[in-house]
């Protein structure tokens, strides 16, 4: 198991499913064994607001979190909202924005399914296992909509880099 | 939700989940709040428990009084709310102090540091100093659902109500949690014991010496307890921290010393002292008001405290060395988006309306308050729940004949606005009232409520006819109508009330957008 803390943030506006995608994420980091956090807020911030969501996983961790500075990857899911968070990004952090457009496309049919396509791109650069991810999905998903999120996340996942 | 099928011993939970696993664990039977962010999770994970009594109450005062007499009757019982939500209970609080309980009766508050949802940044902490109160506070979801259980023992042991204190961080943070088992208890006895339940002066002195020599013994406990620990690291920095803001300074400072209190009143001044006194440099670190900070100045020992500026708003990580360093919170420019109404949210119709006859709006907490931002900015009030009623009172009492209504919504008006209304109607007040009834507790999720004619379990039961209330009231009109269908004919209708010498009421009826969505 990698020992270093891995720490995300992902982010966006309230409405596009930024707490399902991180919900997947903690499940797949905790079944791989690691101890995880989670942070975000609910509420007000919802009605069409800023929202970002902070995970950390490795062997222990205290802070819920992220510092400025100090996030492996930045999972951004809106261009006018990365500015705000792009200060979260370590040096050499990877910032994932770039594949935004290529998951909306994979989504263009139901764009409700942005953030499972979101995970997908995530999930390649991530040290979690593809049993630990199919774990995730089906905890988070309810059976009905299990299938084509999986598929979702799969061509995200395996898509161009 | 916090239950999953699967027989997993490590859930993913947050702490407001875990709370509820906790206090499930350890044979909670009733559970009464009202909902608010950041503590409205802990209800709906508890209703999903099919064994638990679990309801939400019409405001947290009604709430707190069904808990704490089923606590009486003789069942482990809990009270949730946000902070500002206590401010409702404090009435049967402060006196519930004096006459202890029977079995456990656990206060659980949420504060709300940074008001990420709120409409003030208190420190609930004072009220345990105030009500004399014993307070746990967890640090993160997996004290949560262990301190719980802790506080339910306590209630018994020392016959008195436990507050439990979380912050959002805490509440709405997840992390893996290792969850048990049920453990059942047996109803105790309801007694008839007129010293200890009648707050009558008589019985209320001799309580009042029973609750400070409580505290005294509770003292002897907080020197002793494992929820407040030792961290033995370097001898030249220690930290005296509670709460959330453990996990920033451990995060920045491994290595150093902590006394970290679970247990934060009463004040374990022993052990402060003694880890005081074994480190070289010892800093009190706290989110909001300087309540550890104000107690260890009065037991002479030397430690250093945040600069005043921090007592604004929530810490994180990247707080703690500044703070540590002595240096002053420097405010960065927020570029985040504010929250608005959602599209095709009815409230949009009602507040079109108003903006147009230019109406001063008094408001109060909802969806709605959202009204007050732009692009709408129409509302021009917002102080507590039910206050949309009352203002429009009382702002008529200083403008008898000014362009003034009021709005409430319709979980609000349940909550703490039909008292305004009754109040409005017995001291002949005139105008116009909008019950902006969308159905469902909106701003926190899509809760029911007496209106919705739904338990907290989606059960029907009788639903309460919101008209049929105004009228009873007294309002001279009460008209039900849907703002989103014919507009000008409710454009037309508001001038006529707002024109008339007469208290009116208008429910302004149509569903949330996000209810079916929720189903």
């Amino acid at each position: 198991m990698n020992i270093e803390t891995c720490n995300v943030v992902l982010g966006g506006i309230g409405g596009q499913g930024i707490l399902k995608a991180s919900e997947i994420c903690g499940w797949a980091a905790l079944y791989e064994g690691y101890h995880v956090k989670k942070s975000e807020v609910h509420g007000m911030a919802q009605r069409g607001g800023s929202v970002e969501s902070h995970l950390r996983f490795g062997q222990r961790v205290f802070s819920p979190l992220v510092n400025r500075g100090g996030a492996d990857f930045l999972l951004c899911f809106h261009e006018e909202e990365h500015p705000r968070l792009k200060p979260y990004l370590r040096k050499g952090g990877r910032d994932l924005l770039r594949y935004l457009d290529a998951a909306r496309k994979l989504v263009a049919q139901e764009p409700r399914a942005l953030n499972t396509a979101m995970v997908g791109v995530l999930s390649r650069e991530l040290s979690i296992g593809e049993a630990a991810w199919e774990k995730a999905l089906e905890t988070v998903f309810p059976p009905k909509l299990l299938p084509f999120n999986r598929g979702v996340f799969f061509e995200a996942r395996a898509m161009e880099r | 939700m916090a239950r999953t099928k699967r027989p997993v011993h490590r859930a993913f939970l947050s702490g407001n989940e875990a709370l509820a696993r906790g206090a499930w664990q350890a044979g909670l039977k009733v559970a009464c709040a009202y909902p608010g962010t950041p503590s409205t999770e802990i209800l709906e994970a508890l209703a999903t428990y099919p064994e638990l009594d679990v309801q939400w109450s019409v405001n947290e005062k009604v709430a707190y009084e069904v808990a704490f007499a089923a606590a009486v009757g003789g069942v482990r019982s809990l009270f949730a709310c946000k902070h500002v939500g206590l401010n409702v209970a404090m009435d049967p609080l402060m006196t519930s102090a004096y006459t202890g309980v029977n079995a456990g009766f656990v206060i659980v508050v949420c504060d709300d540091p940074g008001m990420h949802s709120s409409q003030n940044e208190q420190d609930t902490r004072w009220v345990s100093l105030y009500a004399k109160l014993p307070m746990l506070e967890p640090a993160n979801p997996g004290e949560a659902l262990a301190f719980v259980g802790e506080a339910f023992a306590l209630s018994e042991r020392f016959d008195t109500p436990v507050i439990v204190r979380m912050t959002t961080r805490i509440s709405h943070g997840k992390e893996d949690v290792v969850i048990g088992e049920r453990e059942e208890v047996t109803t105790r006895a309801l007694e008839k014991d007129f010293r200890k339940y009648v707050m009558v002066p008589g019985n209320a002195r001799v309580r009042h010496e029973v609750l400070e020599k409580r505290l005294v013994r509770l003292k002897a406990l907080a020197e002793k307890t494992r929820l407040n620990r030792i961290e033995e690291g370097t001898r030249s920095l220690g930290f005296i921290t509670s709460s959330v803001t453990y996990q920033y300074v451990k995060e920045c400072y491994p290595d150093a010393s902590f006394l970290k209190l679970g247990m934060s009143y009463p004040f374990c001044d022993e052990k402060i002292r003694a880890f005081a006194k074994s480190v070289r440099r010892c800093v009190v670190v706290e989110e909001l008001d300087p309540f550890l900070e104000e107690h260890v100045k009065t037991l002479g020992v030397r430690f250093a405290a945040k600069d005043p500026s921090w007592r604004l708003g929530e810490l994180g990580p990247d707080a703690i060395g500044p703070i540590v360093r002595g240096e002053q919170r420097k405010v960065r420019k927020t570029t985040s988006r504010p929250p608005r109404l959602c599209p095709g949210c009815p409230h949009w119709a009602t507040f079109s309306v108003l903006k147009k006859l230019g109406v001063f709006v008094a408001g109060d907490i909802g969806c709605y308050t959202l009204g007050a931002l732009p692009p709408t900015s129409a509302l021009h009030s917002c102080l507590c729940m039910g206050a949309g009623v009352t203002f429009n009172e009382g702002l008529r009492r200083a403008h008898p004949d000014g362009p003034i209504v009021g709005v409430v919504g319709d979980s609000t008006f349940v909550h703490s606005g039909v008292t305004g209304l009754i109040n409005a109607v017995y001291n002949k007040s005139r105008g116009v009232i909008f019950i902006l009834d969308n159905r469902t507790t909106a701003m926190t999720g899509g809760q029911n409520h007496p209106a919705t004619g739904l338990t907290i379990r989606d059960e029907p039961t009788r639903e309460l006819d919101l008209a049929a209330l105004c009228r009873a009231c007294g309002a001279d009109h009460v008209d039900v109508v849907d703002p989103t269908g014919n507009l000008k004919a409710f454009e037309a209708l508001v001038a006529e009330r707002l024109g008339a010498d007469a208290l009116s009421v208008i429910i302004a009826k149509h569903p949330c957008k996000l209810i079916k969505r929720k189903l």
